[in-house]
C-alpha cells in the first residue's frame, strides 16, 4: 500500500514566496519584449513589420511594445543578423483594462482572504487553460492567497475569461457574468482574451472578452504565466499595484536576448 | 332507547334514505345529495363513537334468533366505539368531496349505483363494527366484502378493474372462509355463536387448535388488513378505485382487518404464549418493510400510497403483536402501550392517507395525471393543495410536531421495551423488527420527499400539469378538515391517548395511563391547588415546573414511567415542540430580516452550466430518484433486468434503446404465483373427471348420494 | 470492370496495389513517391464511393486518415478521401462535384464507417455537402443560432465579418434516443468544473448508470482552416501552433513539414534531431498533465501534486531551453527558430534523467493504491474492435490493442534513426490508458537521452526558402495521437487551403463508446482518462 503521506512529507516544501518576493527561478516565464531605442527608422520599421500583432510601435528615437498585444512569437528576436528587441524576465503584467467605462475599484476589503473565482474557457487554445491549472499545483498554490476556484458563478466573485469567445460561447459566457453576484470582476487571461490574438475578429470569434462582458483587469502573455495570473488576481483585490503595459524606447541594459 | 340507540336508528335511516334517494334523484343533484347524506351520517357515527369512548354508556340490541345457534345480537363497547369515530371522521370528508369528484362520472356510469353501494358499505361498515355475535359479524363482513368489491370495479369497462377486483373479491372470500372456520371451532366449546358466550369459555381444548384458530383467524382478518403475504389485492384495487373509494379503502376497509384480530385474538378468544405475538410481529415488520420498498419505487402515486397503506398496516400488527407478547408475559403495563401506539397510529393513517388520496384525486382533476413522472410544479399553481398535501406528507413521513411522529415514535418505544423480557429468543426477535422498522421509517422520508419533490415542485413534465388549476373549494375543504385532523393529533396527543387508553384497557387488563402518567398530567380535571413537594422533585429535570404555570401542563409528557434511577422514559412534546419551533423561526426570519434590510436581493434563472434552456427532459425523475433504492434492494425487487433494445440506423447511430423494468412483487412471485400454478394443476387433473359423457355424471350424482348416505348412517 | 469476388481476398501485401485496381477498376493510378512513402491518387464516381471503399478497407486493410474538402474556382467541391496502411502506402480518392451537385453517398454503414462520420458532418456544416445516407446532419460545428444556408468554408464568406444570428427555435431540443419509464438526461456544461475546457454532455440514464451519452463540440470553433486561407505561411504557422497550445510544436511541425514537402526544403540533420527531441520534451510535457488530470479526478491529492509537480519542472525546463513554456515559436519552414546550447544541452539531459526517475516512483506507487486503481479498472472500456472501426489514435487506442504509431510506422524528422518501442495495451480500460501514458512517457526520455547524446552539428535552419505552389499532407504523431496535416499553397506562399485533422477530433468520437453503462460518478474519470483537448478537436 503506497504510503502517500510519507511521500508527501519527503517532497518537503516547493511553493514559490511570490508575492513577498519576486520569484527568480528559472523558466517561471518567457519574459517580455522591451522598448529600446534604435539608430534608424529603417530598422524601426523593420521591427514593426515583423511583429504580427502589431505590439511593437515606432516612436521617435526606437520603438516601443505594448505587451498587452505581445503573444510571445520571438519573431523580434530570432534573426541574428537583424535588429532584435531585448527581453526580460518579468511577469508581473497585468493591468487595468483601458477600456473600461468607470474607474475599476479593486475588491472591498470585506472579502478579505477568501474569493472565489469562475474560469470560463470562451474558446482558449488549451496553453492557457493549462496555465491557469498550474495555479492549484504545489509551486503555485494561490489557496494560500485566499484565492479558490469554484464550479457554479452564483458563488463566485471574480470571472476569469481566457479565450477569443468564441461564437458558441459568447451565451454561455454572457449567462455566467449575469448568474454572478454583486461586486465582481472579471479579469481577462491572454491575448486572446484581450484582442483576440491570433484569431483576431472574425465569423467564429468575437475578438476579445470585452466584446461580451465588461473586464475589469486584463493579463497579457500568450500564454500568462501562473505568476502573471496571480498578479493579475492581487490586483484585482488591490494588494498588487498595475503595470505599465507599454515598455517606451529606453537605452539596452545589456546585450540584446 | 338510550340516546346511543336513538343515534344509531338515525345513522340507518340516513343511510336507508341515501339509497332510495340516490335512486331516484337525478344525475344533476345525485352526487350533491350524497355528500350531504354521507356527512351527516357520518357526523352521527363520530357522535356515537366518541359518546361511547368518553362516557359510559353501553349500547345492546337484541335482533332475531337463528335456529339453535343463538340469537343476532349488536352492541358498542369501547373498542368498537374508537373504530366507530375513526371510521366517521374519514368518511365525513370523504364525502363532502364525492360531491365534486362524481360529477366527472355523470353520463358514463351510473351515479344511482354509486349511491345505493356508498351508503350500503357505510351501514355494513357499521354493522361489522357493532356485531356482537358470529353470525351478525359474517353477514355484515360479507356484504362489506361485496359492496367495497362492487365499488372498486365501479369502472367496470376498464379491463384492469375487472381483473383487481376480481382478485380482490377471490381473496376476500378465502379470509372469510378462514375467519368463519375459525369462529366454528371455538364455538364448538361455548355451544352458541354469541360474543358474550365466547368470551366467557376462552380457554382452547387443546394446543393444536389453539393454534390453528389462531392461524386461521389471523391470517383471515390479515387479509382485510393487507399484511404480507395476503396483500397481492391492495395494489392492484388502489388504482383502478375511484378516487374516494380508495380513500376509503386503505382508512376504513383496512381497519376493519386490524379490528377482525383485535376482536378475535384479543378479546374473543386471547392467544396464550408468546408465539402467536411472535408471529404477528415478525408479519408486521415484514409488511411494512416491503410495503415501503415497493412504495418507494412506484412512479404512480395510487399505486404508490397502496404499498404505503401495507407499510403502515405493518406498523400497526407489529404494535398489535409486541402487545400480545407483552401480554402473554405479564406485563400489562406495556402491552397496553403497545396497544396504544398500535391504534394511535391506525387512527393517524387513517387521517392521512386519507388526506393523501383525496389531495391524489384533486391533483388528477387539476393536472389531468396520476403519474409523477408526468407531473411537476404544480406547487405554482394549486398552492392550496400542494399546502395540504404537504401536511399530509409530513405526517406520513413521521416528522414531528404532526400525527405520525408520535405514533411511530411510541411504537419504536414500545419495542425497545423489550428489554424487560426474559427470554433471549423473543428479545432477538424484537431487536431485528425494531431494526426493520427504523429502516422503513428512513425508506418512507426518501419516498415521500419523492413524492411531494417529483409531483408539486421543480419544472412541470406534461402539459396537463404546465396546466394545472387548483382545485375548488368543496374539494380543497375535506383536505383541509383531514390536515387539521392531524395537526390536531399530533401536537395534542397527552388528550387523546387518555381516551385510547379508554379502549384499551379492557384487553389488557390494565390501564396505561393511570399507570404512567403522574396525577397533575393526568386527566383529572381537578386542579392541583398546591403540588407535592417529591412530585417536584422528580420531575425537576423534565422541566416540568417550567411549562406548569404559563402551559398547558398535558402538552410536556406522553407516558412517563416513574422511578427513582430512571425517572422519565416515554416523555416527549409535541405541542412543546410546536411552540418552541414557531418561536425559533420567527426570531431567526426577524433577525435576518433586521441584518439583511440593507442588502439587495437579485433574482435570475436557475444557472444550468451556460445552456440557452432547459426542457422537462432534463429535470430527475421520480423513477430515476428511486432508482437506488431499486438497485440497493435488487434482492428483494428482482426487476427483471432484460438486455436494452437497441434500434440502430446505418452501424453504430443509434435510433432507439429500449430499457423495460418489468417487476413482479416478492409476495406474489413467491406465494401467489406458485399458488395458483398449484391450483391450475390440481385443476387439471380434476379435468380428467369431465369426460363429456352425460352417464358418466350420472354417475357422479349417483356416487356423491351414497357417499353422503354412508357419512350420514355413521355420524348419527 | 471485373467483378469484385473474382479477386482473392485478402491482398497480399506484395502485391502491385497499381496493377490489381488497374485490373478492378479499369482505369490507371497515379504513383508518386514522397520519401520512403507511396503515394496512389485514384479518380472516383460519386456513385462508386461505397464500392471502393468497401474494396479498400476490407481487401487492402486500408485505414482512413481524412476527408479534404476543397472549392474549386469554379465553384465545385473536390472531395479527397485519404486513406493509408502498411508499409508506408498512401491512397487518396478523387471525388468532383460540379457547382450544382450538393449530393455524395455516405459511408458510414459500411465497415470503418463510422471513422469517417464526424468528417462527413463537418463537411456538411462547413461546405454545405449532403452525404446520402448519414442518418444525423445538421448542428454538428454551427449551432443552433447560426444563420441558416451559410457554410463558413465556401468562397462567398467573408472571413472577417461576424455572422447575423438567428433566433434559435425556442421548442429546440437535442434528440433523446432512450425510451424507458422514467428516462431523463443530465446536461453538463458548456461550463462545468473547475477548469475544464467548454463542451455540453447530454447523460442519458434512468438513474443510475448512464445509458448514453453523446459529447456536443464546437463551442471553441474559432475558424482556424477558414482564417488561414489567404495569409501568408508565416502568419498561417502562428495559426498551426496556437489553436492547441499543449500540442503547439507538434502541429507546427506537421504544417512545417507540409510546407518543405511544397518547396523541396531540405532539413538540416540537426534540425531534424532538434525538432525530434523538442516533440519527445512536448509529449513527455503532455503526458504528466494528463497523469496528474486523472489523479485529480480520483481526488489522490498527493499523487496529483506530484504529478503537477513534474508538469511544472518540465514547462519551466522548455522555457529555459526553448524560450516558451509551451514552445511557442520554437520552429519554423526550413527548421527551428532557436539552437540549443551546450550549457542548455547539459542542463536538459540531467533533468530528463530526474524527471525520469520520479515518473518511474509515482507509477510505481499508483499501481499499489488499490482505492485508485479500484475507479480505474474495467472503467471506460474500449474494444479493440470498435476502436479499429472508429479509427481511433494514440494513446488511447494503443490501449486498446491497436499497434499503431506514426513515428514508427511513417517515421519522419529524426525517427528512424532512434530505437523505441510503443507500448500497447489490450484491455481498453481507464488503468491501460494510464499505463499507456507512463511507458509513453518513459519512451520519450529515452528518445531524449539517445538524441542528446548525439546531436548532430550544423545550422538548425535551412537557407532561404523559395515559395512553390502545390499541395502536400504532412502525418505527424502528436501527443494525443495521429495528426493529418493538408496544405496548398500558392507561389506567392500565402496558403490556399489548410486542413486540419487533430487527434482529438478522431478520439472525441470515440468517447461515448467508454463512457457508456457506467455510473455517473464514473464520468469525470473516463473524461480525464482520455486527457482529450476540445480546443485541438473544435479548432
Amino acid at each position: 500500500m503506497a504510503n502517500w503521506v510519507l511521500k508527501g512529507l519527503r517532497t518537503g516544501i516547493k511553493t514559490t514566496s511570490y508575492p513577498q518576493q519576486l520569484e527568480t527561478a528559472q523558466g517561471t516565464s518567457p519574459g517580455r519584449p522591451c522598448g529600446m531605442v534604435l539608430e534608424s527608422t529603417e530598422k524601426a520599421e523593420d521591427l514593426v513589420a515583423r511583429c504580427p500583432t502589431q505590439a511593437i510601435a515606432g516612436q521617435d528615437g526606437g520603438v516601443a511594445v505594448d505587451i498587452r498585444r505581445c503573444i510571445h512569437c520571438s519573431r523580434c528576436r530570432s534573426d541574428s543578423d537583424e535588429p532584435a528587441v531585448p527581453w526580460d524576465a518579468s511577469y508581473e503584467w497585468a493591468t487595468y483594462n483601458s477600456d473600461a467605462a468607470a474607474a475599476v475599484q479593486a475588491l472591498e476589503k470585506v472579502f478579505g482572504r477568501s474569493l472565489h473565482i469562475r474560469f470560463v474557457d470562451a474558446g482558449a487554445c488549451s496553453a492557457c487553460v493549462s496555465e491557469a491549472r498550474q495555479l492549484n499545483n504545489p509551486y503555485y498554490n494561490m489557496h494560500r492567497l485566499g484565492f479558490f476556484m469554484t464550479p457554479t458563478p452564483r458563488n463566485a466573485d471574480i470571472l476569469l475569461v481566457s479565450g477569443p469567445v468564441s461564437d458558441a460561447m459568447r451565451h454561455p459566457l454572457g449567462k455566467a457574468y449575469d448568474a454572478m453576484p454583486e461586486p465582481k470582476r472579471v479579469v481577462a487571461i491572454g491575448a486572446c482574451a484581450i484582442f483576440g490574438g491570433v484569431f483576431g475578429s472574425s465569423f467564429a470569434a468575437a475578438g476579445g472578452a470585452s466584446k461580451i462582458v465588461p473586464v475589469d483587469v486584463v493579463v497579457p502573455g500568450c500564454p500568462p504565466p501562473p505568476l502573471a495570473i496571480l498578479h493579475g488576481l492581487l490586483l484585482v483585490v488591490g494588494r498588487k499595484p498595475p503595470s505599465q503595459p507599454v515598455s517606451p524606447v529606453t537605452e539596452p541594459i545589456g546585450e540584446p536576448a | 332507547m338510550s340516546a346511543t340507540a336513538q343515534l344509531f336508528s338515525v345513522f340507518f335511516l340516513l343511510c336507508a334514505v341515501g339509497a332510495v334517494g340516490a335512486l331516484v334523484i337525478s344525475d344533476r343533484w345525485n352526487s350533491l345529495v350524497l355528500a350531504a347524506i354521507g356527512s351527516l351520517a357520518a357526523l352521527v357515527i363520530m357522535a356515537v363513537g366518541a359518546f361511547a369512548l368518553v362516557g359510559d354508556t353501553s349500547f345492546q340490541a337484541e335482533l332475531w334468533p337463528v335456529l339453535s345457534l343463538g340469537t343476532m345480537r349488536l352492541s358498542v363497547d369501547r373498542l368498537s366505539a374508537l373504530f366507530l369515530f375513526v371510521t366517521g371522521l374519514v368518511f365525513l370528508p370523504v364525502s363532502i368531496f364525492s360531491g365534486g369528484y362524481l360529477v366527472k362520472y355523470r353520463g358514463h356510469y351510473s351515479l344511482q349505483y354509486f349511491g345505493v353501494l356508498y351508503h350500503a358499505l357505510f351501514a355494513s361498515i357499521v354493522l361489522v363494527l357493532i356485531a356482537d355475535d358470529a353470525i351478525s359479524f359474517l353477514v355484515s363482513w360479507e356484504l362489506m366484502s361485496i359492496v367495497s368489491y362492487l365499488l372498486v370495479n365501479f369502472e367496470s369497462e376498464r379491463q384492469e378493474s375487472s381483473h383487481a377486483g376480481y382478485v380482490m373479491l377471490a381473496m376476500s372470500e378465502a379470509g372469510t372462509i378462514a375467519v368463519a372456520i375459525a369462529f366454528l371451532l371455538i364455538a364448538g366449546a361455548a355451544g352458541t355463536l354469541e360474543f358474550a358466550a365466547l368470551r366467557a369459555t376462552a380457554t382452547p381444548a387443546s394446543a393444536e387448535i389453539g393454534w390453528t384458530v389462531f392461524l386461521l383467524s389471523f391470517f383471515g382478518f390479515a387479509v382485510k388488513a393487507g399484511l404480507v403475504p395476503v396483500n397481492s389485492w391492495l395494489p392492484l384495487a388502489h388504482p383502478v378505485a375511484p378516487t374516494n373509494v380508495s380513500a376509503l379503502l386503505s382508512a376504513v376497509i383496512v381497519n376493519l382487518g386490524i379490528y377482525g384480530i383485535m376482536r378475535f385474538n384479543l378479546d374473543l378468544h386471547p392467544v396464550s404464549g408468546s408465539g402467536p405475538g411472535v408471529i404477528v410481529l415478525v408479519i408486521g415488520s415484514l409488511s411494512a418493510l416491503i410495503g415501503i420498498l415497493y412504495a418507494t419505487v412506484q412512479a404512480e402515486m395510487k399505486r404508490l400510497l397502496a404499498h404505503s397503506t401495507i407499510e403502515n398496516m405493518g406498523i400497526v400488527a407489529a404494535g398489535l403483536g409486541a402487545a400480545m407478547i407483552f401480554i402473554a408475559n405479564g406485563h400489562a403495563v406495556v402491552a397496553g402501550i403497545a396497544l396504544i401506539a398500535a391504534l394511535y397510529h391506525l387512527a393517524n393513517h387513517s387521517v392521512y392517507k386519507a388526506l393523501l388520496f383525496l389531495g391524489t384525486g384533486a391533483v388528477e382533476a387539476g393536472a389531468g395525471t396520476r403519474d409523477l413522472d408526468r407531473l411537476g410544479g404544480i406547487a405554482r399553481r394549486m398552492p392550496w393543495t400542494s399546502a395540504l398535501f404537504l401536511v399530509g406528507v409530513l405526517s406520513i413521513s413521521a416528522l414531528p410536531p404532526l400525527n405520525g411522529f408520535v405514533s411511530e415514535w411510541l411504537t419504536l418505544q414500545t419495542i425497545l421495551r423489550s428489554a424487560i423480557l426474559s427470554s433471549t429468543a423473543i428479545k432477538v426477535a424484537f431487536a431485528s423488527c425494531g431494526a426493520l422498522l427504523a429502516l422503513t421509517a428512513g425508506l418512507a422520508v426518501t419516498c415521500f420527499a419523492k413524492v411531494f419533490a417529483m409531483g408539486f415542485l421543480g419544472m412541470a413534465r406534461s402539459e396537463g400539469a404546465a396546466r394545472a388549476v387548483e382545485a375548488p373549494l368543496g374539494t380543497r375543504a375535506p383536505l383541509a378538515l383531514l390536515a387539521a385532523a392531524c395537526i390536531a393529533l399530533g401536537v395534542l396527543p397527552t388528550y387523546t391517548i387518555p381516551v385510547i387508553d379508554r379502549a384499551v384497557s379492557p384487553l389488557a387488563h390494565q390501564s396505561a395511563t393511570a399507570a404512567l402518567v403522574p396525577p397533575f398530567f393526568s386527566i383529572n380535571l381537578q386542579r392541583q391547588e398546591k403540588l407535592p413537594e417529591k412530585f417536584v422533585a422528580e420531575f425537576h429535570g423534565l422541566g416540568a415546573q417550567v411549562g406548569r404555570d404559563t402551559l398547558p401542563g398535558r402538552g410536556l409528557v406522553v407516558l412517563h414511567r416513574g422511578g427513582k434511577q430512571n425517572p422519565v422514559v416515554f416523555a416527549m412534546s409535541t405541542s412543546y415542540m410546536l411552540v418552541g419551533l414557531s418561536v425559533i423561526l420567527s426570531v431567526v426570519f426577524i433577525v435576518f430580516r433586521l441584518l439583511s434590510r440593507r442588502r439587495l436581493l437579485a433574482r435570475g434563472p436557475v444557472w444550468d452550466g451556460g445552456l440557452r434552456q432547459l426542457w422537462p427532459g432534463i429535470t430527475y425523475t421520480a423513477t430515476g430518484f428511486s432508482n437506488p433504492v431499486r438497485v440497493i434492494f435488487e434482492a428483494v425487487l428482482q426487476p427483471a433486468a432484460g438486455e436494452d433494445n437497441v434500434e440502430a440506423v446505418a452501424q453504430h447511430f443509434r435510433t432507439a434503446i429500449r430499457r423495460n423494468h418489468a417487476e413482479i412483487h416478492i409476495v406474489d412471485r413467491l406465494m401467489l404465483d406458485p399458488s395458483i400454478a398449484s391450483m391450475r394443476w390440481l385443476a387439471s387433473i380434476a379435468l380428467r373427471m369431465h369426460v363429456g359423457h352425460v352417464n358418466a355424471y350420472a354417475a357422479y350424482v349417483l356416487l356423491a348420494l351414497l357417499l353422503v348416505l354412508v357419512i350420514g348412517a355413521v355420524i348419527f | 470492370m471485373a467483378t469484385l469476388d473474382q479477386i482473392a481476398k485478402p491482398a497480399a501485401q506484395s502485391e502491385n496495389f497499381p496493377e490489381l485496381y488497374r485490373r478492378v477498376w479499369n482505369r490507371p493510378v497515379s504513383v508518386a513517391n514522397v520519401g520512403k512513402a507511396a503515394v496512389y491518387r485514384v479518380d472516383c464516381e460519386p456513385q462508386e464511393l461505397t464500392q471502393l471503399w468497401q474494396w479498400l478497407i476490407q481487401d487492402f486493410d486500408f485505414a482512413f486518415a481524412t476527408l479534404i474538402v476543397e472549392e474549386e474556382p469554379n465553384g465545385g467541391r473536390s472531395l479527397t478521401y485519404v486513406l493509408y496502411r502498411q508499409p508506408s502506402q498512401w491512397v487518396y480518392v478523387d471525388l468532383r462535384l460540379g457547382p450544382e451537385a450538393t449530393a455524395v453517398p455516405s459511408v458510414v454503414g459500411l465497415t470503418h464507417g463510422p471513422s469517417a462520420d464526424w468528417h462527413e458532418r463537418e463537411a456538411e456544416d462547413l461546405f454545405g455537402i449532403t452525404f446520402a445516407g448519414h442518418p444525423r446532419l445538421g448542428e454538428f460545428v454551427l449551432h443552433e443560432d447560426w444563420p441558416e444556408g451559410v457554410n463558413p468554408m465556401r468562397g462567398n464568406l467573408d472571413a472577417r465579418q461576424p455572422p447575423v444570428h438567428r433566433d434559435p427555435d425556442a421548442k429546440w431540443q437535442p434528440p433523446m434516443v432512450v425510451e424507458a419509464l422514467g428516462a431523463f438526461a443530465m446536461p453538463v456544461g458548456p461550463v462545468f468544473s473547475d477548469f475544464a475546457e467548454s463542451a455540453h454532455f447530454l447523460l442519458e440514464t434512468v438513474g443510475e448508470d448512464v445509458i448514453r451519452t453523446i459529447p456536443r463540440l464546437f463551442y471553441k470553433y474559432r475558424g482556424v482552416e477558414k482564417i488561414a486561407e489567404g495569409e501568408a505561411v508565416d502568419c498561417a504557422l502562428l495559426l498551426a501552433e496556437r489553436f492547441s497550445g499543449t500540442a503547439a510544436f507538434a502541429h507546427g511541425l506537421g504544417f512545417c513539414q507540409a510546407v518543405e514537402a511544397i518547396c523541396g526544403i531540405e532539413v538540416p540533420p540537426r534540425a531534424r534531431a532538434l525538432r525530434t527531441m523538442f516533440a519527445e520534451l512536448e509529449r513527455l510535457r503532455h503526458h504528466a498533465a494528463a497523469i496528474t488530470g486523472i489523479c485529480n479526478s480520483t481526488a489522490l491529492a498527493v499523487a496529483a501534486s506530484q504529478a503537477a509537480l513534474i508538469e511544472e519542472t518540465l514547462l519551466r525546463l522548455t522555457c529555459e531551453v526553448a524560450r516558451h513554456r509551451y514552445l511557442f515559436g520554437a520552429i519554423k519552414p526550413g527548421g527551428l527558430a532557436c539552437d540549443l546550447t551546450e550549457v542548455a544541452r547539459g542542463r536538459l539531459a540531467a533533468a530528463v534523467e530526474s524527471v525520469a526517475q520520479k515518473l518511474y516512483e509515482l507509477h510505481g506507487m499508483l499501481r499499489y493504491s488499490s482505492s485508485f486503481l479500484d475507479r480505474l479498472e474495467e472503467v471506460g472500456i474500449i474494444k479493440t474492435d470498435d476502436a479499429r472501426s472508429y479509427g481511433l489514435v494514440g494513446p488511447i487506442a494503443r490501449a486498446a490493442g491497436i499497434d499503431h504509431d506514426f513515428r514508427k510506422q511513417f517515421p519522419y524528422a529524426a525517427y528512424e534513426s532512434i530505437k523505441f518501442t510503443v507500448p500497447v495495451e489490450q484491455d481498453g480500460d481507464g488503468y491501460a490508458r494510464l499505463r499507456v501514458f507512463f511507458r509513453e512517457a518513459e519512451q520519450s526520455t529515452s528518445i531524449l537521452r539517445q538524441i542528446l547524446s548525439a546531436l548532430p552539428e550544423g545550422s538548425v535552419c535551412a537557407a532561404d526558402i523559395v515559395w512553390r505552389a502545390g499541395a502536400a499532407l504532412s502525418a505527424v504523431e502528436a501527443p494525443l495521437g495521429a495528426a493529418f496535416h493538408w496544405l496548398r499553397i500558392l507561389d506567392d506562399g500565402t496558403v490556399a487551403r489548410y486542413r486540419i485533422t487533430p487527434p482529438s477530433f478522431t478520439n472525441w468520437h470515440g468517447f461515448h463508446l467508454a463512457a457508456e453503462n457506467f455510473a455517473f460518478q464514473d464520468f469525470p474519470i473516463i473524461l480525464s482518462s482520455f486527457g482529450l483537448s476540445n480546443a485541438e478537436c473544435d479548432r
